[in-house]
């Protein structure tokens, strides 16, 4: 008898054992990148550089603009990171400076860093977490991990349902309907580059309820000018970053005159930033382009 | 073919005017997006003699669009083939051409320093970007050609070529650095030195012509010369060719015209230096003959490369230089094993 009572002493220990374990696993974070790579860190992150401006502003939307210890060179939103050191990216990519801040993790895109740097950094202890979207799915899914990696899942849920909210939004406002938008990634001068199908731009168009132009190819691709002027879109945004004279270049090029969006002058000169960048801007992006296509000002309906 | 008289006989040119014209036609009816034949060649007769054009036809592609495009491709295609054979005729050297003098390079840092600073001259858009790459283009020669003389008085082709290799590591790490610290621009100047035709107006052909009459004017006209250069330059002197003058005169057109193209087009690899080795398997070493027939091989060459970048992959657009490569690479390669076998 007395021994059944030990024993079952000894279960009950065991289970207190285990919840005590489960609450110590609790502070150790284990998220899988965009690479499909399993990255457990023992706590959440407290020191983090985040190399792409996406990711950058990800981070500040859950509230952990103090966690950055620097940023990519071309990360500048919000501003308030300007301040912080700014590191060159890609096949630049300084380890010595990296690890001189001695960051617990760092957020990479799939940029041209060589396979070597990345390990580098990982034989220094730093935790490279590549972060890969190209449409609006693959936002929330970084924004996800990267909330996860900070213990902030709860913020990271709020920024997404609040991105959600403003697409729905949109969407009831508008009537499907089957006019195209062009997307101008790149501008003439450099050849001209769009975004296919599979992309937050395309998506985008659709929230709005048109199509993309291009719809038939996939991710972002160079194409001819003939094949713009042939497809004649009712829209043309430009993304190009170009300054704000790029809508008049577009409306004077040779050749384009006759298309309906230059005729009827339809060509929008988007924030380049926030729309080319795979963060929670694009809410704010689609609310912008909303506000063009429809010539009137977008109303976040009363709950 | 005769070997007698140096220069070709009429029907020969009538022969490459009319490849030419065969070609340029095939790349003004054939592009991305499909336009019948009879509806081009419509709006081409009409704009031709003035007529009015008839209603529904997609003209501005084809006058606006695509003709000026094959028509630049052409000029660029001609004018780097021409200053190819050219350099290779004047130093002696299989590798000699734009890129490996130096002159290219130092007209893309021209380019590269207007975009960054935003050098503009009054009167043309984009005239900064040209003027300055035709002047570094210029310069570079100076200095390539004033450190040779230096270094070596007989200005002899292996210094310059030597010297021109150095110059080219120089102006790419000149042109690194200034995409270093032009931040704001390094996107504009980063995507220009990739190079690119698809946006290029009847004023760019304009400026290219004239380039390629003056210039190649002045190439032509000493082709007997380079005759004498491409046996030796002792034996130029000895025959009477003021060594110094001519190279000067010749290397002085070449970087006019490289300064232009680049200006253009940004750097297209590989015509200059193969197109001319594959005229002369087919026409031999005469320049007489070998300077006229690379402006046409150049000029064909270039365009077929470019309606293989426009249509291979529809609506994607290939890069030009990644088509010149490849299939420049090939040709070559199948001549060179012909001509070996032949001969």
């Amino acid at each position: 008898m007395s021994k059944k009572i030990v024993s079952l002493f000894l279960v009950l220990l065991m289970c207190i054992g285990m919840c005590n374990a489960a609450i110590a696993q609790d502070a150790a974070v284990s998220v899988t990148d965009m690479y499909g790579r399993e990255i457990v860190l023992d706590e959440p992150a407290k020191r983090i550089i985040a190399m792409t401006p996406a990711d950058c502003e990800i981070l500040c939307a859950i509230g952990c603009e103090d966690l950055l210890v620097a940023r990519g060179e071309y990360c500048d939103y919000p501003e308030s990171i300007l301040a912080l050191p700014s590191l060159t990216t890609g096949g630049n990519l300084n380890v010595e400076e990296i690890l001189a801040l001695e960051p617990q993790v760092i957020l990479m895109g799939d940029m041209n860093q060589s396979a070597e740097q990345v390990q580098q950094l990982e034989d220094n202890g730093v935790k490279v977490v590549v972060s890969q979207s190209t449409d609006i799915e693959g936002v929330y899914t970084a924004i996800r991990m990267i909330s996860a990696l900070v213990g902030k899942t709860d913020a990271g849920e709020q920024v997404i349902a609040d991105m959600q909210n403003t697409f729905t939004a949109i969407s009831e406002l508008c009537e499907k309907s089957d006019k195209t938008i062009y997307f101008e990634v790149m501008p003439l001068e450099w050849g001209l580059w769009t975004a296919g199908a599979q992309t937050f731009m395309h998506e985008l168009a659709h929230v709005c309820g048109m199509e993309n132009a291009f719809a038939d190819l996939i991710d972002w691709q160079p194409i001819s000018q003939e094949q713009v002027i042939e497809r004649d879109p009712d829209y043309i945004v430009l993304v190009t970053g170009m300054g704000e004279t790029a809508a008049d270049e577009v409306l004077s090029r040779d050749g384009w005159e006759d298309m309906k969006a230059v005729q009827n002058k339809l060509v929008f000169n988007a924030d380049s930033y926030a729309m080319t960048r795979p963060g929670p801007r694009l809410a704010q992006s689609a609310i912008d382009l909303y506000e063009f296509l429809y010539n009137t000002e977008f109303v976040e309906a009363a709950e | 073919m005769k070997k007698k008289t140096d220069h070709f006989s009429w029907w020969m040119y009538a022969l490459y005017a009319l490849i030419l014209a065969a070609v340029m036609l095939l790349c003004i009816c054939v592009g991305s997006v499909n336009i019948p034949l009879k509806n081009t060649l419509t709006v081409m007769w009409n704009t031709l003699w003035g007529l009015e054009l008839p209603q529904g036809v997609s003209k501005n592609i084809i006058l606006k669009v695509r003709l000026p495009r094959v028509m630049n491709v052409a000029l660029v295609g001609a004018c780097l083939s021409l200053c190819g054979a050219a350099m290779q005729g004047l130093l002696r050297n299989p590798l000699a051409d734009g890129t490996t003098l130096g002159v290219s390079s130092g007209a893309s840092l021209g380019a590269v320093i207007a975009l960054a600073f935003g050098v503009a001259l009054p009167g043309m858009e984009n005239a900064g970007t040209v003027g300055m790459a035709i002047v570094f283009a210029f310069l570079s020669l100076l200095l390539i050609l004033s450190l040779s003389y230096v270094l070596d008085r007989s200005m002899s082709t292996h210094s310059i070529i030597l010297i021109g290799v150095i110059f080219s590591m120089f102006t790419s790490s000149a042109m690194n650095l200034i995409i270093t610290f032009a931040q704001e621009q390094v996107k504009s100047i980063v995507f220009w030195t990739m190079g690119s035709l698809s946006g290029t107006h009847y004023r760019h052909s304009l400026l290219l012509a004239a380039g390629l009459l003056v210039c190649g004017g002045i190439i032509f006209g000493h082709a007997r010369e380079l005759n004498a250069f491409a046996v030796g330059e002792d034996n130029a002197r000895h025959i009477g060719v003021n060594v110094i003058k001519v190279k000067l005169t010749i290397l002085i057109a070449v970087s006019v015209l490289i300064g232009i193209c680049v200006s253009v087009s940004g750097t297209i690899g590989f015509v200059g230096l193969v197109m001319p080795h594959m005229t002369r398997m087919v026409v031999g070493p005469n320049h007489k003959r070998l300077l006229v027939s690379s402006v046409f091989s150049g000029a064909v060459f270039l365009m077929l490369a470019d309606l293989a970048a426009r249509t291979l992959l529809s609506p994607v657009e290939l890069s030009i230089g990644v088509v010149t490569s490849l299939v420049g690479a090939v040709a070559f390669i199948i001549i060179f094993y012909r001509t070996r076998k032949a001969g």
